[in-house]
């Protein structure tokens, strides 16, 4: 299908589809619900009408609707954390309401135990394979260096894997590092890490909740393979001024927040900085007569986030979201060698809401999203540079029709411009005797259009079902590429607590993640589908069944799955990935396989809350013979680097009394594949200069390291409100509470005669990244 | 620019912020931090052992090559050099010679051979060279080699710094002229006083990004007044420059968690190892 006809397709949806909402007599009400306070929205939120037993859950943005029958009701509207509202309803007309909730149990409002979204919505919902999250729940749990990180905690759900001991890299049911679709209210984010995987970009301030799709894809979500994380900032306070922040470990953070006109709009902005740095230099300064010493180089990040929303009218909303992140690595030697390396993600969008009534909502969302890295190297009167970065203009449109009670429309179309620059390269002297360079670039466009459905014929069954066209462009003949993504998805009421479900989705991804590491790392680029590199391609189905247990406390869902995928590319042994302007004869293709069952028991009310999630999975990659190569592993299939047999994590947050809260995690899983030499030679080079062993590597990840486990806790403590600070907590956290010490990485030391400097043996050696690390958090907010 | 320099540069990025990172875990974990690395025992799959071939043609030199075996990378030490082994070398002429066992040390290098030939080769730009190495255990390494085209040095240069005459250090510039042919690969090696000691500065280069330019490489202020600076352009097939770039790769990955481990790239099929022409121009000069 041609990008032109898919959007003529859209554009005749759009043209139609107001006609046909205004057929429609029933009375509806929608609205938002809110926090009450803040203004914050509450996706998940219910409003119900428990004489009809109907209701309705508040969406992503949340937007809740109910068809009813004309006449006097009680609603009751809820979210897990606030105290329920109850209110008289005379529906003699289509109406709009907006519900605020007042948060239950404490000044901070940070401390709501269950989390978001109940465990009878989970139930209900056609929609499986998703993990919600908010800031809250995150807040709660021990965290590494006390910095809370809302993507640390996504991994501690089953399907979800780490790229290694404390990083945020998230690996989903087989999927890699590139496959994840990460998006801060709907603008992608290219790099969503902070000095090479350790933390996220996401301050935990300004982020309200994070959804992780893992399979059953909505057709609005598309560009990656195996994941999307929609992370949503939460707005500013709409009714008063006000100031969060914390003074951690490492690292401080500040928000302010407040109205820009009352009842018209809000604005939140929220910046946080490391201050490793200072510790640093004060370090190698005391170190500095140290021959010895070698000095620790500087490093800090910084992030700011901001977000407005202003009404325009009665219905009309723009809702306006920045985010400005730099990481700065820098070492200057006193003997003119200076080594500077800075990397970032800025992201902005702008969204129109626009409420043509209460059954049509179109959302149109401009939005620019940018990563760039640079390195820059001086040795006396000569300089090298070397810089990466991608830059996308991005416009979609969505548009939401609710009929009635049985169906949810959504339409929607995007279109992406991109441009790569995949490898700049300056080299120079002062005196300009020395001066080269090569700037390599591309561009692509990338589109898409769909159609959905929400489906309730009946209270047994629930449907899903949706197309999404999608196509992309790069320059040269013949650089267009395209398909259709079915997806589809089901579930079947049992009994009233017992649901099967079932999906299937068929992704395309056109750009790709050039690294050779395994690990998403700062100087990996990104590069467009574009002669003899194909988009890749997913497929997935999984099924499941929930089971609502212990008169609704405790909601017990098992699922499996079923993923396989074409195009998959990794690379030649020694490829050469950086300003290369042939990369295309680099890459090898691929196919990849993975399947699982996951495992996962929540409990979300009273005293004791947490899960138990369990995962025992297999992932395969297989690169045959091609393009001059043998393939990797000779064409065998081999598991890569985070493939892990078993995963188990147990979460739980304990409420000792009103003003206590004693949090823990435990993660238990196999050891991850890696590479190790199983053999070397000796090497003399042509003078003898670089005589030593070299290691043979034949295969990839034949070896697995020893398996990770770790337990974490936490402690919340509120502290009572003074006339100044009427919120504040501290924190404390102890990460890796036993002090395991678990495998970053192996390598073989050779053993050296001290006097004689003769090789006497070779041994292997662990090398661990975190030991017990305790940390304290001051959290305030007035 | 040979892109192993910047994969370098960038494995440094990756080490510096590695040691960041563990310096951050340090700072952290207090004196709980000490022991992050610890001694454990690894099973490895056993690989039969390979032949392990090293040889260096030069004008005006007698053949010698080294023949090893590959061993378990945790075995002991001691190189383990075959016996019985039989090495046949093909002149561009068609002749062939066979090297004699005869394990001994260069002189002028000082690095170890196990097999030498009789007489001094003068290979020439363009001339092709064969090599067949078999055992008693039916294992059999071939391989070929064209001599590349000597790429003249023209210049070397030096530059004092400003720095106090105590201090006072210089840089080297080398100049010279890339073909216009593609393809072409350099490895430039400074020695200071003699070619047996570890070289001042190494750069390898390609001409990927500048075919058909003049080349100016700099070394940092490293050299005193009198120092001998010996200067040695090496131009390199694309074979022989894959296989250095494999062995950097190789050992680069052992220990370094962002790199992916490769295999050796041989100039030689049945085995592991190398067989070259040298092919290189070089300049000595007295830095005043």
């Amino acid at each position: 299908m041609t990008l032109r006809f898919a959007f003529g397709l859209f554009l005749l949806a759009f043209t139609l589809l107001p006609a046909a909402c205004f057929a429609q007599a029933r009375y509806t009400l929608s609205g938002l619900v809110k926090a009450a306070g803040n203004g914050e929205i509450l996706p998940g939120a219910t409003v119900a009408v428990p004489a009809l037993g109907l209701g309705a859950t508040a969406d992503e943005k949340g937007a809740y609707q109910l068809t009813l029958p004309a006449g006097r009701y009680q609603l009751v509207v809820s979210f897990i954390g606030y105290q329920s509202l109850s209110r008289d309803l005379n529906l003699n007309r289509n109406q709009r309401q907006t519900f605020q909730l007042t948060a239950a149990g404490n000044e901070l409002g940070e401390v709501v135990v269950e989390g978001s979204g109940t465990l009878e919505q989970k139930l209900q919902t056609t929609q499986m394979s998703v993990e919600r999250l908010t800031a809250k729940e995150a807040k709660l749990l021990p965290a590494l260096f006390g910095e809370v990180d809302i993507l640390k905690t996504l991994q501690l759900k089953p399907g979800v894997q780490n790229g290694g001991e404390g990083t945020t890299g998230l690996f989903v049911r087989g999927g890699a590092a590139d496959q994840n679709l990460v998006l801060l209210d709907d603008a992608l984010v290219y790099n969503p890490s902070h000095l090479f995987g350790l933390f996220s970009v996401f301050n935990s301030d300004a982020v309200q909740s994070v959804d992780l799709y893992k399979g059953g894809f909505p057709a609005q979500y598309g560009g990656r393979l195996s994941s999307v994380v929609d992370v949503k900032m939460r707005p500013g306070n709409a009714e008063k001024i006000g100031v969060s922040g914390g003074i951690g470990l490492i690292s401080s953070r500040l928000a302010l927040e407040g109205p820009i006109k009352k009842g018209k709009g809000a604005f939140l902005v929220a910046g946080r900085r490391t201050y490793f740095d200072v510790f640093t230099r004060q370090i190698n300064r005391l170190s500095a007569d140290d021959p010895e010493f070698d000095p620790i180089p500087d490093y800090y990040f910084y992030d700011f986030n901001a977000k407005a929303n202003y009404k325009l009218g009665p219905k009309d909303e723009l809702f306006l979201t920045g985010y400005y992140g730099n990481d700065v690595f820098g070492f200057n030697s006193q003997n003119g060698f200076n080594f500077d390396f800075n990397w970032g993600n800025r992201v902005a969008s702008l969204r129109w809401n626009h409420v043509y009534n209460s059954r049509l909502f179109l959302n149109t969302t401009l939005s620019y999203t940018g990563y760039k890295y640079e390195i820059t190297n001086r040795i006396d009167q000569f300089s090298f540079s070397l810089a990466s970065d991608i830059q996308d203009f991005t416009l979609r449109s969505d548009l939401d029709y609710r009929p009635n009670d049985q169906h949810e429309f959504r339409f929607g179309a995007t279109l992406t411009n991109h441009r790569f620059g995949t490898g700049r390269l300056q080299a120079g002297s002062d005196d300009g005797r020395i001066n080269f360079g090569s700037d390599t670039r591309y561009s692509g466009q990338e589109g898409a259009v769909y159609a959905s459905d929400v489906y309730k014929p009946n209270d047994k069954w629930q449907f899903e079902y949706g197309l999404r066209a999608s196509g992309f462009q790069s320059e040269g003949a013949g650089n267009r590429y395209g398909g259709l993504e079915p997806r589809a998805a089901a579930r079947y009421a049992i009994k009233s607590n017992v649901s099967v479900k079932a999906s299937y989705a068929l992704m395309y991804q056109y750009v790709h993640l050039v690294t050779n590491s395994g690990a998403s790392l700062p100087t990996d680029i990104w590069y467009p589908s574009r002669e003899s590199v194909l988009p890749q391609r997913s497929q997935q189905v999984a099924a499941g069944v929930s089971w609502l247990l212990g008169n609704g406390r405790y909601l017990l869902t098992n699922e499996v799955y079923y993923k396989w995928a074409q195009r998959q590319i990794d690379f030649k042994d020694g490829a050469q990935l950086f300003v290369n302007p042939d990369l295309d004869s680099e890459f090898l293709f691929g196919k990849g396989w993975a399947y699982g069952n996951e495992l996962y028991l929540e409990k979300k009310q009273g005293r004791l809350t947490g899960w138990i999630g369990y995962t025992l999975a297999w992932t395969n990659r297989q690169f045959p013979a091609q393009r001059g190569t043998a393939g990797i592993n000779n064409g065998n299939s081999f598991f890569p680097i985070y493939d892990r047999r078993h995963n188990l994590s147990v979460v739980g947050i304990y409420n000792l009394s009103e003003r206590l809260k004693l949090t823990s995690s435990f993660v238990f899983s196999s050891g991850q594949p890696t590479t190790l030499p199983q053999a070397r030679f000796l090497f003399q080079d042509v003078f003898g200069e670089n005589g030593g062993p070299v290691p043979v590597y034949p295969q990839r990840n034949t070896t697995r390291l020893a398996p990770v486990n770790r337990l974490d806790i936490g402690l919340v403590w509120q502290m009572k409100p003074t006339r100044w600070i009427p919120a504040a907590d501290l924190t404390f956290s102890i990460y890796n509470a036993y002090n395991r010490r678990n495998p970053f990485f192996v390598f073989f030391e050779q053993l050296e005669d001290p006097e004689t400097e003769e090789i006497t043996g070779f041994r292997a050696r662990q090398v661990s990244l975190f030991p017990v690390i305790p940390s304290v958090t001051y959290n305030f907010k007035f | 620019m040979r892109i192993t320099g910047i994969s370098r540069m960038l494995d440094s990025a990756r080490a510096g912020l590695l040691a960041t990172g563990l310096a951050l875990a340090g700072l952290a974990g207090g004196l709980a931090s000490c022991g992050l690395q610890k001694d454990i025992d690894v099973v490895l799959p056993v690989l039969p052992a390979q032949l392990v071939v090293e040889a260096y043609l030069e004008d005006g030199q007698v053949p010698r090559l080294t023949v090893t075996e590959s061993v378990a990378y945790l075995s002991a030490p001691t190189p383990t050099i075959p016996t019985e082994i039989t090495v046949t070398l093909t002149l561009p002429d068609g002749s062939r010679e066979n090297l004699r066992f005869a394990p001994g040390f260069d002189r002028g290098t000082g690095k170890a051979y196990t097999h030498i030939g009789t007489r001094p080769l003068s290979p020439q730009p363009g001339q092709r060279f064969q090599l067949e190495v078999t055992d008693n255990k039916g294992r059999r390494v071939t391989g070929s080699a064209t001599m590349p085209a000597r790429i003249p040095i023209d210049t070397v240069e030096w530059q004092f710094n400003d720095r106090e005459p105590e201090f006072r250090e210089a840089l080297i510039l080398t100049r010279f002229r890339d073909p216009a042919t593609p393809l072409n690969f350099y490895r430039i090696m400074i020695h200071k006083d003699s070619i047996t000691d570890d070289p001042e500065s190494e750069f390898a280069l390609e001409d990927r990004l500048n075919n058909g330019e003049e080349f100016t490489l700099g070394t940092s202020f490293r050299f005193r007044p009198n120092d001998t600076v010996v200067v040695t352009l090496f131009h390199l097939d694309q074979a022989y420059n894959n296989f250095l770039e494999s062995v950097e790769d190789a050992r680069n990955a052992n220990g370094n968690p962002f790199s992916q481990p490769a295999g050796i790239r041989s100039t030689v099929e049945g085995g592991i190892g190398v067989f070259t022409v040298l092919s290189y121009d070089r300049r000595t000069v007295i830095v005043r």
